[in-house]
C-alpha cells in the first residue's frame, strides 16, 4: 500500500531524509517514531504529495507520489502537525469544504459530514467556529476533515501533540477504531500512544532507517535484556551461585546490598519467577520483592535515539533492521 | 474545475466572513456616496460628469483600486503558508494553479461588487428620470475591473513571495504605485527612448481615453488581461516552487 525507496530529502546542505527504504501493507498501522529533527515530518510530507524527495521514490496505492500526485491524494486522509483548519469556519462548513475538494457529491456530503462528526465525538460541535474550539477538539476536527473523503491511506502527524493525557487518550482510541478500515500511519513521539496503537513501528534517526519491526520483535531483539528482578533479606552468601544454576538462566547480576537487602537481576528470555519463587521457597529466603522486567518501546527508543550500542557506550554504526535480519 | 469554483466559494465566503471586509465596503461606499452627491450638486445636476467621476474618473477611484486589492489579498498565501493550510491545500485533490486562480477570482469578485455602486447610481438616475449615457458608464466598469485585476494578481503575486500578510500588502502597493507612476516618473526625468514603451503602460491615461468614454479598445484589453495572466502565473509557480524549499 505504501512503498518508499531510497527515499532522500535534502534541504541545501542538510540531508532531512536519507536513504530510506521501508513498505506498508494494506490494513497495516505502523508507528513511525523518531526523535525531534529525525526526519518524520519530511517523510510523511513526501508520501502525502506535498514534497519532493530529492532522490529515491515512493507510492502509495499503487501511484508514485510525484508522477501520479492527484490520484495519491485522492487516496490519502493527511492530518498536519499544525492541524490546518480555517478557523473563520464553522466545524460542518470546514468539512463541506473538504468533501466539495475531494469531489464528493451533495448526498454524500450530507450523508457522511454527521458520521464523521460522530465518530470523532464533535457532533454536537458541528456549529461552532473552528476558532472557537479548544485544540484537543480542533485535533479531532482535523482527524475528522482526515477521514471524511474515506480514505485508504490514513498519514497522520504527531495527531496527538499538545493534547492532555485525557484528550490523548480519547484520540488513542479513535485511531484504534480506525485500523481495521484503514491503512494508517502515525508519527509520533509519545511512545505510549504508539505502544497502544500501532502493532509494527519504523523508527528512524538522523533521517535513516533504524528500526523497523512489530514491537514484540524490536523488543526482544533490540530492546535491551530482560530480567527477573529479586530482592531478599541480606543473609548468608551464595545466592548468586544459586540463582546461577536454575535452567534457562543467562546471567545474574548482584545489585548489592542496600538497607540489609540484597539485589539480583536474574537476566533470562523468558519469565522465571515461577522458578525464582521455587528457589526462593527452597532455600527459606525472606523475600521482599520478586518481579519481571520486560525491555519496553521507550528504553529501545532511548537507545535508537542516543544511538548507543549494547554496550551503551559508542554509537550504533549501520541501522537495526529486524525485517531484513536481525540486528546489525 | 471542480477545485477551482470550490477554493473560489470559500475564499469569496472568508472575505465576507471577515470584519475587514465589510468595514472596507462601508466606508468605501460612504465615501463615494458623498462624493456622488457632492458632485451632483456641484455641477447643478450634471448627471454625465458626476457619473463619470463616480465610475473611476477621480483620485479617490484610484486610492481605492491601489489599497483595497493589497487588503483583499495580502493573507491569501503569505498566512495559509505559514499556518499550514497551504499544505493542506497542496494534499487535497486540487492543483495549484487552481488554488491561485480561485483565491485571484475571488478578490476579483470582491472588487467587481464593490465598483457596482457606479452602475447603481447610473441605475438610480435612469429609475427618477433622468436617464445616463451608458456606454461610457459600463465601459467604466469594465475598464475598473481590469485594473482590479490586474492590481489583485499583483497582489496574490507579492502574498505568494512573502511570509507575511503586511509585507505582501505593502509589497504590493509600492508595485500598484509603481506601474501607475511609471508614465510621470519618465515624463520627469526626461527619458526620451523610454517614452513609447512606457507610454503603452500609461494605465491612467488609457483608461481616461478608452474605458471612460465607452470604448472598448484591444490593445487595451489584451494589455490588461496579459499582464494579469502573467503575475498570476507568477503567484502559481511562487506557490508551486514553496515545495521544493
Amino acid at each position: 500500500m505504501i512503498t518508499a525507496q531510497n527515499l532522500t530529502r535534502r534541504f541545501g546542505q542538510f540531508v532531512a531524509v536519507d536513504d530510506l527504504s521501508f513498505q506498508i501493507d494494506r490494513g497495516e498501522v505502523v508507528g513511525f517514531l523518531g526523535p525531534n529533527g529525525a526526519g518524520k515530518t519530511t517523510t510523511l510530507r513526501i508520501l502525502a504529495g506535498f514534497l519532493p524527495a530529492s532522490a529515491g521514490h515512493a507510492s502509495v496505492a499503487g501511484h508514485d507520489v510525484l508522477r501520479e500526485s492527484m490520484a495519491v491524494r485522492r487516496r490519502i486522509g493527511y492530518l498536519a502537525e499544525s492541524v490546518p483548519l480555517y478557523r473563520e469556519h464553522r466545524v460542518e462548513e470546514m468539512l463541506d469544504f473538504q468533501g466539495r475538494l475531494h469531489g464528493l457529491s451533495r448526498n454524500e456530503r450530507r450523508a457522511r459530514i454527521p458520521a464523521v462528526l460522530d465518530r470523532v465525538g464533535v457532533l454536537d460541535r458541528r456549529t461552532t467556529l473552528v476558532g472557537h474550539l479548544s485544540r484537543g477538539l480542533r485535533q479531532r476536527v482535523g482527524l475528522a476533515v482526515a477521514l471524511l473523503p474515506d480514505p485508504e491511506v490514513l498519514i497522520l502527524d504527531e495527531p496527538t501533540s499538545g493534547l492532555d493525557p485525557l484528550q490523548r487518550m480519547g484520540v488513542r482510541t479513535l485511531i484504534q477504531g480506525l485500523a481495521d478500515e484503514h491503512t494508517v500511519i502515525i508519527s509520533s513521539h509519545i511512545l505510549p500512544e504508539i505502544e497502544a496503537v500501532c502493532p509494527r513501528v519504523i523508527i528512524i534517526n538522523r533521517g535513516r532507517l533504524a528500526a523497523d519491526g512489530t514491537q514484540e520483535e524490536l523488543i526482544r531483539t533490540l530492546g535491551g535484556a530482560s530480567y527477573v528482578r529479586l530482592e531478599i533479606v541480606a543473609q548468608g552468601a551464595g545466592h548468586a551461585d544459586l540463582l546461577r544454576q536454575l535452567p534457562g538462566v543467562l546471567e545474574v547480576i548482584d545489585d548489592g546490598v542496600e538497607d540489609g537487602l540484597q539485589a539480583f537481576e536474574v537476566h533470562c528470555d523468558v519469565d522465571m519467577r515461577r522458578e525464582v519463587g521455587a528457589l526462593v521457597a527452597r532455600e527459606g529466603w525472606t523475600v521482599r520483592e520478586l518481579s519481571w522486567r520486560k525491555a519496553t518501546l521507550e528504553e529501545l527508543f532511548a537507545r535508537i535515539a542516543l544511538e548507543l550500542d549494547d554496550s551503551h557506550e559508542a554509537p550504533a554504526a549501520e541501522p537495526l533492521d529486524v525485517e531484513a535480519g536481525g540486528a546489525a | 474545475m471542480k477545485g477551482l469554483t470550490t477554493i473560489y466559494r470559500r475564499e469569496l465566503a472568508s472575505l465576507f466572513l471577515a470584519p475587514l471586509a465589510w468595514i472596507l465596503l462601508g466606508v468605501s461606499l460612504l465615501l463615494n456616496g458623498w462624493a456622488f452627491v457632492a458632485t451632483l450638486k456641484s455641477t447643478g445636476g450634471d448627471i454625465t460628469y458626476t457619473l463619470r467621476i463616480a465610475n473611476g474618473g477621480s483620485l479617490f477611484n484610484w486610492a481605492v483600486q491601489i489599497f483595497l486589492p493589497p487588503l483583499l489579498t495580502m493573507r491569501m498565501i503569505s498566512e495559509e503558508a505559514r499556518n499550514g493550510l497551504l499544505e493542506f491545500l497542496q494534499t487535497s485533490p486540487v492543483s495549484d494553479g487552481a488554488v491561485v486562480v480561485g483565491k485571484f477570482l475571488a478578490a476579483w469578485s470582491f472588487m467587481a461588487i464593490f465598483w457596482l455602486s457606479g452602475l447603481a447610481y447610473a441605475l438610480s438616475l435612469q429609475l427618477l428620470g433622468h436617464p445616463p449615457d451608458w456606454p461610457p458608464v459600463l465601459g467604466a466598469y469594465i475598464g475598473l475591473l481590469l485594473v482590479s485585476g490586474l492590481f489583485c494578481s499583483i497582489g496574490l503575486f507579492t502574498s505568494s513571495i512573502t511570509s507575511a500578510p503586511v509585507l505582501a500588502a505593502f509589497c504590493a502597493l509600492m508595485g500598484s504605485v509603481g506601474i501607475l507612476s511609471l508614465p510621470w516618473l519618465v515624463r520627469l526625468f526626461e527619458v526620451p527612448w523610454l517614452s513609447d514603451g512606457v507610454g503603452a503602460v500609461d494605465i491612467m491615461s488609457s483608461f481616461d481615453r478608452s474605458f471612460l468614454i465607452g470604448v472598448l479598445d484591444t490593445k487595451v484589453l489584451v494589455f490588461f488581461i496579459a499582464w494579469t495572466f502573467f503575475f498570476t502565473f507568477l503567484a502559481t509557480r511562487a506557490v508551486e516552487a514553496k515545495r521544493w524549499r
